[in-house]
């Protein structure tokens, strides 16, 4: 497959720039060589726990059957338990000597004192249930468990910057997708508000502005990894969107060497050759641009979440600033208008309700000059 | 004081005592764990989120000093104190603990050392840690995310927990010293062969001391010494000579079944550790080499020289791939004019927060 190089040595992720990003490796040999490198219970997603008595321990270790017994016992857990008092893990004990409660216990008292705890503690917790809703999960048919030595890859896909305010701190989104996954599956679970665009202008027939969304009208989109555009060609209507894109590179000679094109619906992700902690993109609506970078690889384990069928599984997501209707101030904006005789400003946001009932009469007919356009809110996704 | 820097400091006066019983045993350990009441470290966090955040951190700390370049001891601390910290953890389920792929070799040898030298106690932990399946098998230590969260500084951590190196340790190793022995006994035998009596070599070939890789080794840990004692007595202004005394009979806690061996890797351990672990990092480095020089030259006899020159060109790649550091390109969003009829907004200047809470909760 292209853009795989294979071989043991490159599977091994190294740094290219420390703390920062690896080198190029191969998705599926990095997986396969940590799946050489551990005996198979390890591996293992479900079963029973590996043998632990003392006849186990004796041979793996090479000692006396009454040394591997003694050895349960010097170094039980409860060894490093103070048996003198009852304790609630909720409280920081006065007379401890570390550091970090003394710290935490300044810290906590601060928090008292302010009010926003109620705030970043709602949104801590919607964090903590997004990023944890799934683990433990098992599949209700046992063909969508997730077999042993499957990769994770976790994913943050950047919004497109729209906020002027977002221009330093780009909010993402986390996915979790599985290496045995095609990049289709990743494409199909992107959420965007550009793929709910509906272009024209609808002040004279409201009723039919739904029947133009981009996303049936727009098909096309690319995924870009270390130099391959990953064109999605599923649909007859789907163009090659990165064409323009190499055909400029080439016709420039902007030194970004050979580009190449591939199907995505062909690649899983283990087919991938990519630097962890590199920024890549993923292109829809022939402009909407997402950065993607692979943050984390890793194999899969018992705790995670093995139902197949809720990946890519989303983790975490921003909360986008959403814009309410001028009139009930209430509702998410489903519409917005331009030089709208019956408005206070121009542009004016209305929800769907508000902006009938003051456009139109019982029958249906235009009240007034405007110009009226659907509106995707971004944060519809919310 | 940071939490993270509150956190190093609990960590980094665990191992430091745990460090002057010299001592490896798990016993002696949890002693000092129990003293400190260190499970207390993850108590008064109420919130899930934050409580998963601070043991990922601790756990992520602990796992530093499991690795070179620490001492043997600090690393079997560091096993004790991953194992404490993973055990009494009050996370559900519980966060594991990250083991990246280029790490795994180092952690197999460490484990096979452990049996090697019959430390039962913390071979026996590592091994319920793998059975407890508290490793997540990983591309890399930590989360990469470029640069779109603010760059963390690698802290650093505590000199005094390093193994001693310098470039003496450095340049001559174990294998170094093996292979000038090899060379040295291949020259005598050549010398011997072309001389009149052929039992030993002619009085005008005599051009090199017969002992002298034996010299090099008494001077190298004759300095290896010297340069532990220095680092002890500036550390602590403690009475040398206790020191010595200590250091000699110091194996009398342990637990007899393995006082013997124990004695045996101490002393081992005292005398090469630094020689020993310089030659591993070495080795591992060549192999790494030789994958990617396709394999020539891989003959057993290789001339230190033919060696150095090999260091040398890691050295260069090194300083490369530094300088692609400079050539990182911000990445650069046009602003794309839409062809679609498309309505006028203005950019909205507000400093509104994003709403925190879903729109469910707002529209009731
Ligand atoms: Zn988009
Ligand atoms: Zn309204």
């Amino acid at each position: 497959m292209a853009g795989s190089s294979g071989g043991a040595s490159g599977a091994v992720p190294e740094y290219e720039v420390p703390e920062l990003h690896t080198r190029v490796f191969h998705v599926g040999s990095f997986g396969a060589l940590w799946k050489r490198s551990l005996p198979g219970a390890e591996l293992a997603v479900q079963g029973a726990a590996a043998e632990d008595g003392a006849a186990a321990v004796a041979e793996e270790l090479g000692c006396g059957l009454e040394t591997a017994a003694e050895l349960r016992a010097v170094c039980s857990i409860d060894m490093l338990k103070s048996p003198d008092k009852e304790e609630d893990p909720e409280i920081i004990s006065e007379d401890s000597s570390l550091v970090t409660l003394r710290i935490r216990k300044k810290a906590l008292e601060r928090r008292e004192e302010t009010i926003i705890v109620d705030r970043t503690c709602r949104q801590e917790t919607f964090t903590y249930e997004m990023e944890s809703h799934a683990i433990g999960k098992r599949p209700k048919d046992p063909a969508d468990l997730i077999e042993e030595g499957e990769l994770f890859l976790t994913l943050n896909i950047f919004y497109p910057v729209i906020f002027q305010k977002h221009k330093d701190h780009k909010p993402y989104q986390t996915v979790l997708v599985l290496g045995s996954q095609k990049l289709t599956e990743l494409r199909d679970s992107i959420s965007c508000v550009s793929d709910l665009q509906m272009g024209g202008e609808f002040s004279s027939h409201p009723d039919q502005a739904p029947e133009h969304i981009s996303k049936d009208l727009y098909k096309s989109a690319f995924f870009y990894f270390e130099g391959i555009f990953y064109n999605d060609r599923r649909h007859s209507e789907c163009r090659d969107l990165s064409r323009t894109i190499i055909e400029w590179s080439e016709s420039h000679d902007r030194g970004y060497g050979n580009l190449q094109t591939a199907k995505m619906e062909d690649y899983t992700f283990n087919d991938l050759s990519i630097k962890v902690g590199f920024p890549y993109l993923f292109c829809h609506q022939g402009d909407c641009e997402h950065i993607i970078i692979i943050t984390d690889i890793r194999l899969v384990h018992q705790d995670d979440c093995l139902d197949r069928t809720l990946y890519p599984l989303q983790i975490k997501k921003h909360w986008l600033w959403t814009r309410k209707c001028f009139v009930c101030k209430m509702y998410t904006a489903r519409w917005v208008t331009n030089e709208d005789s019956l408005a206070p400003e121009d542009p004016c946001f209305f929800c769907d309700v508000c902006f009938r009932m003051l456009h139109y009469d019982a029958e249906g007919n235009k009240l007034g000059e405007f110009l009226a356009y659907p509106y995707v809110d971004p944060g519809t996704f919310n | 004081m940071s939490c993270a820097s509150g956190l190093q400091a609990d960590c980094e006066a665990l191992l430091s005592s745990f460090q002057e019983t010299d001592n490896v045993r798990f016993e002696v350990f949890s002693g000092l764990w129990r003293d400190r009441r260190f499970h207390t470290i993850f108590h008064g966090q109420t919130r899930p989120l934050e409580k998963n955040k601070f043991t990922q951190k601790v756990l992520d700390l602990a796992w530093r000093y499991f690795l070179p370049p620490y001492t043997f001891q600090i690393r079997v601390g560091a096993l004790y104190l991953l194992y404490g910290l993973y055990s009494t953890q009050l996370c559900k389920p519980k966060q594991k603990i990250r083991i990246a792929l280029k790490e795994w070799l180092e952690v197999q040898r460490f484990q096979q050392d452990l049996i090697n030298a019959q430390h039962y106690d913390a071979a026996y932990i590592f091994r319920k840690l793998r059975l407890d399946k508290a490793f997540h098998f990983t591309a890399m230590p930590r989360l990469l995310c470029f640069r779109t969260k603010k760059k963390v500084r690698e802290t650093e951590l505590k000199e005094e927990f390093k193994e001693l190196s310098n470039r003496v340790s450095k340049l001559i190793t174990n294998d170094v010293l093996e292979e000038m022995m090899n060379v040295h006994d291949h020259y005598q035998k050549m010398k011997c062969l072309i001389s009149t009596d052929g039992s030993q070599p002619d009085k005008a070939l005599s051009l090199i001391k017969d002992e002298f890789v034996i010299n090099i080794k008494n001077m190298i840990l004759e300095y290896q010494q010297w340069q532990q004692d220095k680092m002890k007595s500036s550390s602590k202004a403690k009475d040398s000579d206790e020191m010595t005394d200590k250091r000699e009979g110091g194996t009398s806690q342990d637990s007899e079944g393995s006082e013997r061996a124990n004695a045996l890797a101490k002393i081992k351990y005292k005398s090469y550790n630094a020689v020993a672990e310089a030659s591993k990092s070495r080795r591992h480095r060549q192999v790494k080499l030789e994958s990617s020089e396709s394999g020539s030259d891989q003959g057993k006899m290789k001339t230190p020289r033919c060696k150095r020159s090999r260091e040398r060109s890691q050295l260069t790649q090194k300083r490369n791939s530094l300088e692609t550091k400079d050539r990182r390109q911000a990445i650069k969003k046009e602003a794309v004019t839409r062809n679609r009829r498309m309505p006028v907004i203005a950019e909205e200047n507000s400093s509104e927060e994003d709403l925190p809470c879903p729109k469910r909760k707002r529209t009731r």
